[in-house]
């Protein structure tokens, strides 16, 4: 069905693609030139990239330890989510663009988690524009908040607790927390995982809590602490994962470019000789006639 | 008394395990943007926590604390390292591992007394002049961190 639908489409298109090849050397000529400064810029924004690759693998380092070292006590006292239906899923991305399909991964991994989970009552907080956009369009009503200038540096653990302050004031209620990001796996792939943080009662009610000795005072702070640090760590290896997908992103775009260009040179000057020789065919037609 | 019993017992194996690393108090002390420590075996762990000063063995009764600002002090074999935090918490596991989760936290004597002298000033003034409330309570709160922080660089 689709596939028939897209048939017509494409030969329109390969027939627009043989009157540009009828086009004018200025035509040809224009063209050549935007995308040659396309190329340039794509390949110092993959220049800007692979500088912030580095120094965001090292943060996302020391972040994975401390998230991992902090969600220990999750493992450590076997805790497992309330039955509830109020659920919170937050979708950590960023404010960025054109850096491949990051944002619909976390996105579509989103929707997914929340369709197996089948709650009624799915609360979505969303960390960044990006996401923002692609929830919207599936889950409008049940985003609670959203958060944005995201992303533009490593994110900072005051940016993971301000958030984490806002969805509190905001008076989300919430028994488990699901937090979608983008997991680092290598320089060249990621994919979207969740971590999972649990309300006090949660946390309480779980078989090995018991043998921890606490104040009752001091739990409320630690695991809204827990929480921040888990957005903490989502922000932070969503960010390592987002520059270098826009690395790859960028480096493919820049050898698109490269290749596009190539191939209009010759264009360009196939049709620069094919008139020359027309010209030329011209005159001594004329000069012959004499 | 269980308890008591299991704490004398884990201090005698200890002396004569002080070289088998592998056992023993596992420390992994982290701020969002520095590994301190990860997963190393160390002797004792001093934390200053909101309910009290306390010493970390090996075998400690797993507990859940909330450190306020002050000195955590790590003894490893022979070296005795102190950090200035400035809150988390700490988090002592059944399988004699410690969690340390602060903020911030940078070794003692990194710190400059003048500079952490001018600023206890500059935040007494406040706490007391503050133009508005909130201001003066997070001054309250800086006081109280600095003046803790200079009782530690002072017992150095």
């Amino acid at each position: 069905m689709f596939a028939t639908r897209a048939q017509p489409v494409a030969s329109a298109l390969s027939a627009g693609v043989q009157t540009r090849n009828m086009a004018t050397l200025r035509e040809i000529q224009l063209r050549l030139n935007s995308i040659k400064n396309i190329g340039k810029i794509t390949k110092s924004m993959k220049m800007i990239a692979s500088t912030k690759v580095s120094k965001a693998q090292r943060a996302m380092e020391t972040a994975r330890t401390f998230g991992a070292s902090s969600a220990a006590i999750y493992k450590n006292s076997n805790a497992t989510p309330l039955e509830s239906e109020d659920n919170l899923f937050v979708v950590s991305s960023s404010d960025r663009g054109l850096c491949g399909g990051i944002h619909s991964s976390v996105a579509k991994a989103t929707r997914k988690i929340i369709a197996q989970s089948e709650v009624k009552n799915a609360g979505i907080v969303v960390l960044g524009d990006k996401a923002k956009n692609q929830m919207s369009r599936s889950n409008r009503g049940d985003i609670k908040l959203s958060f944005n200038q995201i992303g533009k540096s490593i994110p900072t653990f005051a940016e993971a607790s301000a958030a984490v302050d806002t969805i509190k004031a905001s008076g989300v209620k919430f028994d488990n927390a699901t937090i979608v990001y983008n997991k680092f796996t290598s320089a060249i792939a990621y994919e979207a995982v969740p971590i999972t943080s649990y309300s006090l009662d949660a946390l309480k009610g779980s078989e090995g809590f018991a043998a921890y000795e606490a104040d009752e005072g001091v739990l409320e702070d630690y695991n809204d602490f827990l929480f921040a640090n888990n957005i903490y760590w989502a922000l932070v290896e969503g960010h390592a994962s987002e520059m270098s997908a826009k690395r790859n992103a960028m480096e493919n775009a820049t050898k698109n470019a490269g290749e596009m260009v190539d191939r209009l040179t010759m264009t360009y000057n196939r049709t620069r000789q094919a008139a020359i020789t027309s010209e030329l065919v011209d005159i001594i037609t004329g000069a012959s006639a004499l | 008394m269980l308890i008591n019993k299991k704490l004398v017992l884990t201090s005698i194996v200890r002396t004569y395990a002080t070289e088998a690393a592998a056992t023993g108090l596992r420390l992994t002390f982290a701020v969002p943007h520095q590994t301190i420590y990860k997963d190393t075996s160390v002797a004792q762990v001093n934390i200053a926590a909101v309910s009290g000063d306390m010493g970390i063995l090996a075998s400690h009764v797993p507990s859940i604390e909330q450190l306020r600002p002050g000195v955590v002090e790590v003894i490893e074999n022979a070296i005795t390292k102190k950090y200035f935090v400035s809150g988390g918490f700490a988090t002592m596991n059944p399988d004699s591992s410690l969690n340390i989760n602060a903020i911030e936290a940078f070794p003692v004597e990194e710190f400059s007394a003048e500079a952490v002298r001018h600023n206890l000033a500059e935040a007494q003034r406040l706490a007391n002049s503050g133009a508005t409330e909130e201001e003066k309570i997070a001054a309250k709160i800086e006081v109280e961190v600095l003046e803790s922080l200079q009782a530690a660089i002072n017992a150095k």
